[in-house]
């Protein structure tokens, strides 16, 4: 197990240097200045030579990415080895320190993301295993049309349908906007109560695409669950119906259902790019599309780190987990 | 007789009652209430608030409001709003003979800070040295390098003396006090630390300041308490919700949320506004900003060199439809031009000289035949990736075969787009551009986009590399005129280069088009620095 864990780690480690390698590459490869960007249309060429060198892009590539590694590490050896705080940088836009941008947008996108995922899992659930119990009746039929409306809708689509008719026309959520969970005192414009009044909106719109996919999932799970030995077994020895499902069934079907949901919420922890652009959320999917946008590496660089650390180790997780449940997986 | 006098009188009567009420409710709805607070939505958020490093129009808008400024523009519409005029200098500066040194006084005793410190000439001379910091990497070096010993900090060319600010030039500079009504210039503490990153909420001493900025998420700014001066300041806060898309804030607008539409609304959304509101008359405002849009020609390139070029510059200003290129900016997006000056600058003569309702083919294949070009000659045109500039260049590309030209499309994200034209050697025949002014005076576009004494290796923004010693020669002693004759010698360059030897085809001058609340009661717009918010009143 140890041996396994290890190997996992430093291909974890690999990946990481990998997708920060060929970030940068991409932004050198682009051939805008932000140095330039950073002097505004009066740029002088004093200007932007000295900003070049406040920023570091009049170094090479090379250096430029071994500055970027060495912030990040959380021990130096400069001056004796110690730890230190890792560091993603300064923002070329507006020079803030990314580490506090990424900071800020990341338990937004966790807001989104988890509260969506339970949103998915509550429709999904009881849908899917419905539809697996009563393959081809209206409730599955209904439940086949969501499923290819949630598909195929876009979510900037579904986001500004809700907006508007949520929203607008009928006044019952706020048509935009995030509020923090935590509240200073005094300050009622946050708390949990207007926290969660302020993503309904989202969670509804981020959760559909899920919802759909994880809803075919669960029936197709289920129904080929339905049809094992082990359950026509329990069935014969009079096994109650309920505890078919639950011991026998749903445990089984279910197991990859767990699976996909850990890869899916790492994924979306990444940045839920479209339901943060509709709601005005600023997470970490919206924050990576404006550094995008102003040519503003150190802020990608951060949004790509950490999304690389999340999927890595919710990756990881599963992976352990699955080791941990099927001992295959361990020996091979 | 008596019947009729008596009926005449009750008319009478009636009438002023009419014209009394009819009075009243025009001034109900364009007048309002001190105070209240004003809800912003902007879409992204502004750079900084720091006034040493702010370069853009939104951070522009607040700083109009919270700066105090040796000389600034007066809250008034129109043309009377870009006089500028002393605001903490008692009056104009003194000038020496030899133009070479400004003399302010300062008199700004109708404010402090909004930390209460007093203001003198020596915040003025702090904001110099801050811009002039190394550390600060402060965009603003590139409208006070003439400024001696503006290389380093504190810059020796800026003595106070008592109230009096003196600043020494290296050479005569008329656009000098315009370039010191810029936000870089406003007055700041002098304790302000020259902190690279920017100051997030610095003091200020107009009639406003920043008291909070959470990056990428709010901003709140709220009346100096400090303010006694003549800036009306009608609310008590302005509260900046960042983030929001187009769509959700003109939502938002309609139902009330936000008072103020500052990151614009969807351009697909202008003409609905348009008709739901009417055009400047409450709520939804359409204003001539000091910009323009054109498309440059590159003067490196043999198409465009010398005189047959200008007679195919010339071709390219009649055939190209004016009026259908603006309208892919959106209903009420601009102004149609063939100048470079915009409307409302000093020094504008309108001198039609290109047809700005639609193609003259006839007169441009004409021109073109002149020029000698070849039927089928490719053209290379570099524009931005947006739908709207790819749908100009096809018009374009459309418009200049009917004179046999083949144009080329080549379409970059706007900074690459930025980074190719302004390198030399870049081999792109005509490409997109715009300007919007730093500051009201035509030096600034005249000068800065065409002097070709200015052009680089790298980085240009003469992007049609016009360098004509004639004009160089023209521009260069326009720079040094004031008053009057300054502003007459920059309308005949203007139009003499656009007649003789068009360095581009100016296409539109740009509009704000500016979406309130209902309750927004009072509004004033700047050019320079578009909507008042000092002057904002709520009903």
């Amino acid at each position: 197990m140890l041996r396994y864990l290890i190997r996992r780690l430093l291909w974890a480690v690999l990946l990481f240097v990998a997708v920060t390698i060929v970030t940068y590459i991409i932004f050198y490869a682009i051939p805008a200045d932000p140095a330039r960007l950073a002097c505004g249309q009066r740029a002088t060429p004093e200007c932007i030579k000295r900003a070049a060198h406040y920023l570091g892009t009049d170094r090479p590539l090379y250096f430029q990415y071994y500055k970027f590694f060495g912030r990040l590490m959380p021990f130096s050896f400069r001056g004796g080895p110690h730890l230190k705080e890792p560091r993603l940088g300064r923002s070329f836009t507006n020079r803030q320190s990314v580490n506090s941008v990424v900071a800020h947008a990341a338990p937004v996108t966790a807001s989104l993301v988890f509260g969506g995922a339970v949103f998915w899992m509550l429709i999904a659930l009881p849908v899917g295993i419905l539809s697996a119990l009563r393959p081809r009746s209206l409730l599955d039929r209904i439940a086949m049309v969501f499923v290819l409306v949630g598909i195929s809708a876009h979510p900037v689509w579904i986001g500004l349908l809700f907006a508007y008719f949520f929203g607008f026309k009928a006044g019952l959520f706020p048509i935009t906007g995030y509020s923090d969970f935590f509240a200073h005192s005094g300050d009622t414009s946050a708390g949990p109560v207007q926290w969660a009044y302020h993503l309904v909106l989202p969670w509804a719109t981020f959760a559909i695409l899920f919802a759909a996919l994880y809803v075919r999932m669960i029936r197709a799970n289920v129904m080929e669950t339905l049809n094992e030995d082990y359950v026509r077994t329990a069935r014969a020895k009079g096994a109650p119906e309920w505890l078919v499902m639950r011991s026998h069934v749903l445990r089984n079907a279910l197991l990859p259902v767990v699976t996909m949901l850990g890869m899916d919420i790492g994924i979306a922890l990444g940045g839920a790019i479209f339901t943060e652009s509709v709601y005005g959320l600023p997470g970490l999917g919206k924050t990576a599309i404006t550094a995008i946008d102003s040519f503003d590496l150190p802020t990608t660089q951060g949004v790509v780190v950490f999304a690389t650390l999340v999927i890595i180790v919710f990756n990881l997780i599963i992976d352990l987990l699955y080791a941990v449940i099927d001992p295959r997986i361990r020996l091979s | 007789m008596s019947r009729k006098l008596w009926l005449s009188t009750v008319l009478v009567v009636i009438g002023l009652f009419s014209v009394l009420a009819g009075g009243a409710s025009a001034k109900s709805s364009h007048a309002g209430a001190t105070g209240g607070t004003l809800t912003v939505d902007l879409l992204s958020d502004v750079d900084y608030t720091d006034p040493a490093l702010d370069y853009l129009s939104t951070g522009w808008e607040i700083e109009y409001a919270t700066c105090l400024k040796l000389m600034n523009y007066p809250d008034a519409n129109g043309a009377k709003g870009a006089q500028l005029v002393p605001e903490a200098a008692a009056g104009f500066p003194k000038v020496s003979n030899n133009g070479k040194t400004y003399d302010f006084t300062v008199n700004a005793g109708f404010t402090k800070f909004s930390d209460g410190s007093p203001v003198t000439a020596a915040n003025f001379k702090a904001a110099i040295d801050r811009d002039a910091d190394p550390k600060m990497q402060s965009p603003a070096v590139a409208f006070f390098s003439d400024i001696v010993g503006s290389s380093k900090s504190p810059v020796s060319g800026v003595k106070v003396k008592g109230n009096h600010l003196i600043i020494n030039l290296t050479q005569n500079a008329p656009d000098f006090v315009a370039r010191m009504a810029m936000p870089f210039f406003c007055a700041v503490p002098t304790n302000l630390p020259h902190d690279p990153n920017g100051v997030l909420a610095p003091p200020s001493a107009g009639p406003y300041y920043i008291s909070e900025h959470t990056p990428n998420k709010s901003i709140t700014v709220k009346r100096n308490p400090n303010y006694k001066g003549k800036r009306p300041h009608n609310l008590t806060q302005i509260n900046y919700v960042i983030g929001n898309s187009q769509a959700a804030t003109y939502l938002r607008a309609q139902q009330g949320a936000t008072d103020y539409a500052a990151g614009g609304i969807p351009s697909a959304s202008y003409a609905e506004a348009a008709s739901k509101y009417g055009v400047n008359k409450a709520q939804f405002w359409v204003k001539p900003q000091l910009g323009v849009r054109y498309l440059a020609f590159n003067h490196d390139r043999p198409e465009f060199k010398g005189a047959k070029g200008a007679l195919l510059a010339k071709a390219v200003n009649y055939a190209i439809d004016r009026k259908a290129i603006l309208a892919q900016g959106g209903y009420l997006g601009g102004k149609r031009t063939d100048q470079i000056l915009p409307p409302g600058m000093a020094g504008f003569r309108d001198a039609n000289l290109y047809p700005l309702k639609g193609a003259d083919p006839t007169t441009a294949k004409k021109y073109a035949a002149q020029s000698g070009v070849a039927s089928g000659t490719g053209i290379e045109y570099y524009t931005s990736s947006t739908a709207a500039s790819a749908a100009v260049g096809q018009i374009v590309q459309y418009d200049l075969k009917q004179i046999g030209l083949n144009v080329n499309i080549h379409q970059f994200a706007r900074a690459v787009q930025i980074d190719k034209e302004g390198t030399r050697g870049e081999p792109f025949d005509i490409t997109s551009e715009g300007w919007i002014a730093d500051y009201a005076d035509p030096f600034d576009f005249i000068n800065v986009l065409l002097d070709g004494g200015n052009l680089h290796a790298s980085n240009n923004n003469n992007v049609a590399y016009f360098n004509d010693p004639a004009y160089n020669k023209q521009m260069n002693s326009a720079a040094l005129l004031s008053g009057a004759p300054r502003y007459k010698a920059y309308s005949n360059l203007d139009v003499a280069m656009m007649h003789d030897n068009p360095p581009w085809a100016a296409t539109s001058n740009f509009n704000d088009r500016i979406l309130l609340s209902s309750k927004v009661g009072c509004f004033t717009f700047n050019a320079t620095y578009s909507v008042d918010l000092a002057a904002i009143c709520l009903k």
